[in-house]
């Protein structure tokens, strides 16, 4: 990796967000090529961060501005790929379930999948099923990540896996589940494919269920 | 077995002391739960049947909020929601809409002009009729123990926990100015509390982590918040009360800063992630412990699951004080009544010093 990546790397790292449109820039102007600079330097940032995140090492403030420092690079180079470079890796889609407000798990799982280069649908909190399994019919994520920090509201993630079962659209979906009270049991029994005890665990699942 | 309160049976154990029995200890008992043991319906204005509750369910205390988040969590109710529904959304069409006014879907201080238009004033009006009659109330040896001091949770609710993340580096003067008003608010009413012979401490319920481990970095505790509570703590101390901590979540990479801040009582030492038996080890003769039976337990466990996680914690936490039985977060609603029951049993019946099991 050239200086050029490894300056960009480490802004993001350490959330630099002053600095990083320049380092980007000058990457661009200098001809490194756009995909490394997203890929290596920008979401291999972002991998960092998971990580650190993971170990206690950073906090929910480090990593969300590290991920703003990562958004305002990726915005510089948008407009520059072609349209296949700015493909997404996958779409991904994330929600608390019926009766449930807590949400900010779930943002920070969406904040770092978007910046791992997904298409990060968040669906918001106090879901329905119903809403649940039309968006996943009609928006047909690789992944769908249901959220529930309280212990009632648990049972509605197998609400959701059993409709869509029901609709046919199960095989078309891995389904991962997370929040205080879940556990990879609860993951088990209630037939979903992962459960993440945290955003970093739940971000390295999601990319491996999209193949990424 | 007697089951007069005793508030000193508290202050024994908070002093790492055999009191004559391991005490009861919970911020919070759904009214369902109350209703049930009592056999009568108990509401939120019904404050004898309160008081009567907790003295027979065995407690030595009535705890009552006195604070922004009155009576405890948000409501349409709460103190802090009608500030912002009756001052703030006045004119607003969409002040009944609960997207609009509930602090957990939605937050109101994004930038210092929003700081500077927060109605504080009317935020600081506080409400301690509660407190006030229960004086009459209380049986002899029974004390109130007021709930305030909620001051990280308020800070990051009213600014949104994403913007207040971000702020916290971004714009961290904003930040500690909002830290500053919410505990100069709370602080007001701990001034009052403190002159009221008949409350015998101050819980802070405040939580400050996940699951995983603190919700901000241990050195922003330190910058933004653990300076309120260590004076909070000092304040409670010189006229002799005692203070307590309620906080969910790891806190293992906080316990040496909530020792020196001086709580008295940390509770409920999170079972879905601490282990209560290494707390105990590592930080027994400086901190008082208490609860640790899983929810989760009291919710879907049998009783005979219930009292078996009670003797564990009779006979490995209990001995030389400094543990008090309870939940592990508090008693909603959907425990099941029989598991709360026997929770409290097997500390009546076991929990008596020095534990034999």
């Amino acid at each position: 990796m050239n200086s050029n990546l490894e300056n960009i790397k480490h802004a993001v790292v350490a959330g630099q967000h002053a600095d990083i449109e320049q380092m980007v820039q000058k990457a661009i102007d200098e001809g490194d090529k756009l995909n490394e600079v997203i890929n290596e330097a920008l979401i291999g940032a972002m991998d960092i961060v998971g990580e650190k995140f993971a170990a206690n090492e950073i906090y929910v403030p480090e990593m969300l501005v590290s991920a703003m420092t990562m958004k305002k690079g990726l915005e510089l180079i948008k407009p520059l790929l072609t349209d296949e470079e700015a493909e997404y890796r996958g779409t991904i889609m994330m929600g608390t379930v019926k009766g449930d407000l807590h949400d900010i798990g779930k943002n920070l799982v969406l904040m770092m999948l978007e910046g791992a280069g997904f298409e990060a649908v968040d669906l918001g909190v106090d879901l329905s099923v119903e809403k649940v399994v039309e968006e996943v019919e009609k928006r047909k994520p690789q992944v769908l990540g249901l959220s529930a920090l309280l212990t009632t509201t648990m049972p509605e993630m197998r609400k959701v896996i059993e409709n869509l079962e029901e609709r046919g659209l199960r095989d078309t979906v891995k389904v991962m589940v997370g929040g205080a009270p879940v556990d990879a049991a609860f993951a088990e029994q209630i037939g979903a494919d992962g459960y993440g005890k945290d955003a970093a665990e739940a971000v390295q699942l999601a990319k491996r269920f999209a193949g990424a | 077995m007697d089951m007069k309160p005793d508030f000193e049976r508290l202050r024994k154990a908070a002093n790492h002391e055999e009191p004559d029995r391991v005490p009861l200890c919970e911020a919070l008992i759904d009214y369902a739960i109350q209703s049930q043991f009592l056999g009568r319906t108990v509401t939120s204005d019904d404050l004898e049947s309160q008081v009567t509750f907790w003295a027979e369910a065995g407690y030595d205390y009535l705890p009552l909020t006195v604070g922004m988040m009155q009576p405890g969590k948000v409501t349409r109710d709460s103190a802090i929601s009608k500030v912002i529904r009756e001052v703030m959304l006045r004119d607003s069409p969409d002040a009944d809409r609960e997207e609009a006014w509930n602090l957990e879907l939605t937050s109101f201080i994004e930038t210092r002009e929003d700081f500077e238009k927060f109605p504080w004033d009317v935020a600081a009006e506080l409400d301690f009729s509660a407190i006030e009659k229960a004086a009459a109330l209380l049986p002899d040896g029974m004390k109130v123990i007021a709930l305030s001091g909620k001051i990280f949770t308020l800070t990051w609710m009213l600014m949104g926990f994403n913007h207040f993340s971000m702020s916290l580096i971004l714009d961290e003067s904003l930040v500690a100015d909002v830290f500053r008003k919410v505990a100069e608010i709370q602080f007001k009413g701990l001034e009052r509390i403190l002159k009221m012979p008949y409350v015998g401490a101050i819980w802070v319920v405040d939580d400050l982590a996940f699951g995983t481990g603190p919700m901000i970095s241990p050195q922003a505790f330190r910058d933004h918040v653990f300076p309120w509570y260590r004076e909070m703590a000092k304040r409670c101390h010189e006229k002799d009360l005692l203070f307590l901590m309620h906080s969910d979540g790891d806190l293992n990479p906080l316990m040496e800063d909530i020792i020196g801040m001086g709580v008295d009582i940390l509770q409920p030492i999170d079972p879905s992630c601490m282990d209560i038996v290494d707390v105990k080890k590592h930080y027994g003769e400086k901190l008082c412990i208490a609860g640790n039976v899983s929810n989760e337990l009291l919710r879907s466990g049998t009783v005979q699951e219930v009292e078996q996680r009670a003797k564990e914690l009779l006979s490995k936490v209990a001995p030389g004080g400094g543990y008090c039985m309870g939940s592990g977060n508090s008693v909603p609603d959907w425990a099941r009544y029989e598991n709360y029951m026997t929770m409290r049993r097997m500390t009546l019946e076991y929990g008596t010093y020095p534990i034999s099991l």
